[in-house]
């Protein structure tokens, strides 16, 4: 007795603690309980929140983790290089040095179009002598046979040898093993080139014919490429460390000498589908990522609530038997980790499976095998767990250490003095450290916080209001419909919340159902299945006819012929034109040196004698004409600007409006055309600022010709189909005479029929993109996937939130409806006011979520994803509806033990 | 010196003009006004009064549950109000054990586990053994392993005995012990109670409404709004 006097002295109250309640003891009760909450269920609902959290980020992190390495590697394949130099003429030799002074790998490619002969024939090919490294990214694809699916290499043809596409070898009626004149030199052609890695990614030298690939060292012995004669030159770049690549633009970058003449790219510049596509997926993975978190985060407030709602009374009879607040919280905390800890390997586990099943699932897709994941997704997946846990459970948990022990013998007692709000702040500082972590994007967190938060009280406000209006707070049980508009005004305060949880649930849901439904839409629109893979063009009229019925006969898909013809336009209303700010327009698009580079390239065409107009290529040159031109190439060549004098335009005339173009103003002419009007594409009729019925001034062909502007157009750049800034109305400029351009659709197998295209009509010059389809096709194929994927966790996060929330209600039901019943109301009568109840709410929910939805759509697709946004009717009819379903499902279903349990289990405490 | 002993031993539990009150939206409510009491070591004491009268809070004050207003409360010779909530439970922890109208076993826990559960917070190895005795002893080694839940009213309150002698508590505070049984039930269980009591020899304070059981005690106070207007010994008490 005297023992514990002295003991009980303040100063060894610590040493008493760990006299009589070891460590051991409070963590095996811990583990106790834990494992009573978890048979009991208790915990389930936690538990499942935690792993959904783990799972989501852990799988999404290694995916991404995964496919982002891919498609990188992927999209630099489309270079066969992470970094491309090219420019005017022989590069400086300087760039190579210091690429390999850095430690860079490095190629080089010169293309060039050149006759090959044999004894049987000859043909213009598309050259390329390559050195040993290439290619630097990506497989060359060759055979010993034509028409084959061919394996990959990592090398060009050796010194002697040369590589020809399949239909080259039946044109010029030679096999493997024959030689073949290029220029001077005769080589040996040793394999069959299937398909190269950047095909697309070269000039319109690289389109001209057939592919024949030699080696650098055999350049010379050809003597095709002499001083002064125009070829395009590139040097490769790549390596393991992006800094590396980047410092070693930025090197480059700072040569004011070379800045229009060479140019410096990657694969990001290359191809606007594809950088498109990428920094699409970027976000909405990024965005679905965030929204799991925050759902999972929300799962976890929801059920840690509940879960220490449920120990007051625990933790009031612990406190009787003498455990101390810093034990009380030592119990709490060994279960929370303990549970966490399970709920991560889980999640890893799972989250491991989720990526697995992603790339089982996407491997015909995949051409190459993937890199390993870093350790990353499974810290970033933990990490998650811990901060979710920290600032969403462990608050109401911790404030179980408050509960005051007089709760024993007055049940009204409990914790008020940390007050109801803190685990909200908590959970509000933890999300937001969470979505800036995770998007490391100050932009996008503030963004995501301020709309959420908006919304948040928005949301309150609004149905705060709306469960406010008029009526008693009694019970009325006479009628169902009566019983659910009382009980939802009693419970005013949890239903605001629940309406606020289910909304920014639903909302979260629908946002990404939309963003992702719009992509995908936008991707599938911009490259359908049928795209034409084939241009033609330098096509004489009287042509046509025979290459339609080419097409017929051989099955072919042809579309419309485009006459093509390059003006410039010269007066506007009588004045020398006067267009906006050049910066501003090439700033917004990016893409003018491609063009400068691109008619560069023609001209060397032109040189090298190949019968093709200069310009018509503009017109097919795809994304890289979607930059208004300005003042002329020509004009500022060497610095040089001469004022008015704009660029020259490919134009055609059309009785019909091309699909996929759009009047934005005016009209178009129709089948009555009249010859003097001309329709003008919008931005670059902006740029000129122009007006209907502008009286516009053209130089075609050294001709002058006058036309009104009748209707401003939008068009789809991205669509990889011709395009055109100007198009007149019949009769026009008909007379002036034009080629023709037009597209086909040539599947794999076709292909052979080239050659007797070009047999037929010599003059036509045929460009393929079908590979550069493929690719893009690809590509967005997987980006796709992935986001559908994503789509179907966040569901799960948000189905399960749902599930929570209904839970968080469920104790209170059950003792009123327990009463209610115990008073004689039957089981369906307080069925159906639960479902009238439930599904009242969720209409609301579903309608708040909704609103919400739309406006951060609209948001997003203006800031982030830069679409064009319009209003989704059918979610304003599916959302209150699927709301409704959903949120009444789920709680009839969740509450049906509220009424099956019989009342005497209830108000005995069973449940 | 923070550690007052006490200068009469005998008395295990004290009370010096304690008051009680709390702030309510009507003002401030007095629920004890003024209460001194003794009792002795091994006494059994009923509290008494209508319903209201501030039974239950003049027993959560006497162990420690709650904090008073002003005035002394002596536990053995502690000074409660020199204790902060820390304190208090190691020594509602070492002292005291509890039986509670409502039974408040945790629900999560096996009958047997209900009553280990304080003698493994004590350290005790034997926590088992000792709590499967106790058991024997109230009647329940065949329903151990059953929840609260699968136990009538007088089984759990039974349990809940059980459990406060199991760490030989030397002050057992009981609020309406049976008042959520019925008459036959109630008796056993309060048989069950005094014999512990007897057995332990365990100071009891013990709040009622039911005279019956107060005659049972060595003595009775009886409370009237918060005053206590007597304090007299029963028949019992005195015929033995
Ligand atoms: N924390 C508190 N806040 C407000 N009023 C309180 C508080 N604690 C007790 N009271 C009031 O003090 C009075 C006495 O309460 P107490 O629980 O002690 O009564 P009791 O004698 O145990 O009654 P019963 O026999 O019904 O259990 C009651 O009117 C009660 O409402
Ligand atoms: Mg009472």
């Amino acid at each position: 007795m005297n023992l514990l006097r002295k003991q009980l002295v303040p100063e060894a109250s610590s040493k008493i603690l760990t006299d009589n309640k070891p460590l051991g003891n409070l963590f095996n009760l811990s583990m106790r309980l834990l494992w009573r909450d978890w048979q009991g269920g208790e915990l389930r609902l936690l538990f499942l929140a935690l792993v959904m959290a783990v799972t989501s980020v852990t799988g999404i992190a290694l995916f991404t983790d995964r496919l982002e390495k891919a498609l990188l590697l992927e999209s630099a394949n489309m270079l066969a290089a992470d970094r491309i130099v090219s420019g005017r003429g022989v590069l400086p030799e300087e760039v190579l040095e210091e690429g390999q002074a850095r430690g860079l790998r490095t190629a080089e490619i010169l293309s060039f179009t050149s006759m090959a002969f044999t004894d049987s024939g000859n043909m213009l090919v598309a050259a390329k002598a390559v050195t040993d490294g290439y290619p630097l990214r990506g497989d060359v694809i060759i055979a010993e046979e034509p028409f084959v699916r061919g394996r990959p290499v990592q090398n060009g043809p050796s010194p002697g040898e040369v590589w020809l596409e399949s239909r080259a070898l039946s044109a010029l009626e030679i096999e493997v093993g024959d030689s073949i004149f290029v220029g001077e030199a005769e080589l040996i052609v040793s394999q069959i080139i299937i398909a190269e890695p950047d095909r697309s990614g070269g000039s319109m030298m690289d389109s001209a014919g057939p592919r024949l690939m030699l080696h650098m060292d055999d350049v010379i012995a050809t003597n095709v490429v002499q001083l002064g004669s125009r070829v395009s030159y590139r040097y490769l770049f790549a390596a393991d460390e992006i800094g590396e690549l980047d410092s070693f633009e930025e090197w480059f970058r700072a040569r004011e000498e070379w800045r229009g003449r060479y140019y410096i790219r990657d694969i990001r510049e290359e191809s606007e589908e594809v950088r498109e596509a990428l920094e699409r997926a970027e976000s909405f993975l990024l965005l679905g990522s965030l929204f799991a978190v925050l759902l999972a985060g929300v799962a976890i407030a929801l059920t840690a609530k509940r879960y220490s709602e449920r120990h007051y009374d625990y933790v009031a009879i612990l406190k009787t038997f003498g455990c101390t607040s810093s034990q009380i919280s030592f119990i709490y905390l060994s279960i929370q980790i303990a549970l966490a800890a399970i709920a991560v390997v889980v999640g890893w586990l799972l989250g491991w499976l989720v990526h697995w099943v992603i790339l089982i699932f996407l491997e015909s897709l995949l051409l190459i095998s993937l890199p390993e994941p870093s350790i990353q997704p499974y810290v970033v997946g933990a990490m998650t767990a811990f901060i979710c846990l920290l600032s969403f459970a462990l608050p109401p948990l911790l404030a179980l250490r408050e509960t005051p022990p007089l709760r024993v013998l007055r049940k009204d007692m409990s914790q008020q003095k940390i007050g109801a709000n803190v685990p909200y702040v908590f959970g509000i500082l933890g999300t937001i450290f969470l979505v800036f972590w995770y998007s490391q994007d100050f932009v996008l967190t503030s963004v995501l916080v301020i709309s959420v938060g908006a919304i948040a009280l928005f949301l309150s406000i609004v149905s705060y209001l709306f469960l406010r209006s008029s009526g008693s707070a009694g019970m009325k049980a006479g009628s169902a419909w009566l019983l659910a508009m009382t009980a939802a005004r009693r419970r005013r305060k949890q239903n605001v919340l629940q309406v606020m949880v289910f909304s920014i649930t639903i909302m979260s849901l629908l946002i990404l159902t939309l963003l992702r439904t719009d992509l995908i839409e936008e991707w599938q629109a911009q490259l359908p299945e049928n795209t034409p893979n084939h241009f033609m063009m330098n096509i004489t009229q009287n042509q046509i006819e025979g290459i339609e019925s080419f097409f017929v006969e051989n099955g072919i898909q042809g579309n419309q012929f485009y006459p093509l013809i390059s003006a410039r336009v010269t007066r506007v209303n009588g004045d020398l034109p006067d267009p906006g700010d050049e910066d501003q327009v090439t700033a917004s698009r990016g893409t003018l040196t491609e063009n400068a580079q691109l008619d560069d390239e023609i001209e060397n065409l032109e040189l090298e004698g190949v019968e093709i107009d200069s310009e018509i290529a503009e017109a097919v040159s795809g994304p890289q004409t979607d930059a208004p031109p300005v003042n002329g190439e020509e004009a500022t060549t060497g610095g040089r600007r001469v004022r008015g004098q704009l660029s020259r335009r490919q134009v055609t005339w059309a009785e019909d409006l091309p699909s996929e173009n759009l009047i934005t103003e005016g009209a178009w002419w129709g089948s009555e055309s009249q010859p003097g009007y001309v329709s003008i594409e919008q931005e670059y009729a902006e740029w000129l600022d122009l007006k209907l019925g502008d009286s516009l001034e053209f130089e075609v062909n050294q001709q002058i010709v006058s036309a009104e502007v009748s209707s401003f157009r939008s068009v789809r750049w991205d669509n990889m189909q011709p395009n055109f800034f100007i198009i007149f109305s019949p009769g026009t400029i008909d007379h002036i005479g034009a080629t023709f351009l037009s597209t086909a659709l040539m599947e794999r197998e076709q292909k052979i029929l080239l050659n007797d295209l070009i047999r037929l009509f010599p003059t036509m010059v045929i460009i393929e993109i079908d590979g550069l389809i493929e690719q893009i096709q690809t590509i967005i194929a997987q980006v796709t996937s992935a986001i559908e994927l994503i789509s179907i966790l966040v569901l799960l996060s948000g189905a399960l939130v749902l599930l929570a929330c209904v839970n968080a209600s469920l104790d209170e039901r059950f003792h009123e409806n327990a009463i209610l019943r115990t008073l004689g109301a039957g089981k369906k009568l307080i069925l159906t006011s639960l479902l009238i109840e439930f599904a009242s709410i969720g209409f609301v929910a579903g309608l708040i979520a909704t609103i919400g939805a739309e406006a951060s759509v609209y948001y997003l697709q203006e800031e982030i994803f830069e679409q064009e946004f319009s209003l989704h009717y059918w979610v304003w009819i599916a959302g209150p509806l699927l709301g409704m379903l959903i949120i009444a499902g789920l709680g009839v279903n969740s509450t049906r033990k509220v009424v099956n349990i019989s009342p005497l289990n209830v108000l005995r405490g069973v449940i | 010196m923070r550690t007052v002993l006490p200068a009469d031993n005998e008395h295990m539990i004290e009370t010096r003009n304690l008051v009680k009150a709390v702030d309510t939206s009507e003002g401030v409510l007095t629920i004890l006004k003024g209460i001194s009491i003794h009792i002795a070591a091994g006494e059994a004491v009923a509290i008494i009064g209508a319903s209201g009268s501030g039974k239950s809070t003049l027993l959560g004050l006497m162990a420690g549950l709650d904090g008073s207003s002003s005035g002394e409360i002596l536990l053995d010779g502690y000074e409660l109000s020199e204790l902060d909530e820390e304190q208090r439970a190691i020594l509602r922890g070492q002292l005291v054990g509890f039986v509670f109208q409502s039974f408040q076993l945790l629900p999560s826990l096996t009958a047997l586990e209900n009553v280990m559960l304080p003698i493994e917070l004590k350290g005790d190895a034997q926590a088992r053994e000792k709590a499967v005795s106790l058991l024997e002893r109230v009647g329940l080694e065949e329903r151990w392993h059953h929840y609260p839940n699968q136990l009538s009213g007088g089984e759990q309150q039974r349990v809940a005995i059980a459990r406060a002698f199991a760490t030989k508590a030397r002050i057992l505070f009981a609020d309406e012990p049976t008042g959520n049984l019925d008459t036959a039930t109630g008796s056993k269980v309060v048989d069950l109670l005094f014999e512990l009591n007897r057995e332990y020899a365990t100071t009891l304070v013990l709040v009622t409404h039911d005279d019956r059981l107060a005659s049972r005690c060595d003595r009775k106070l009886q409370l009237v709004a918060g005053e206590l207007v007597s304090d007299e010994s029963t028949e019992e008490a005195a015929s033995a």
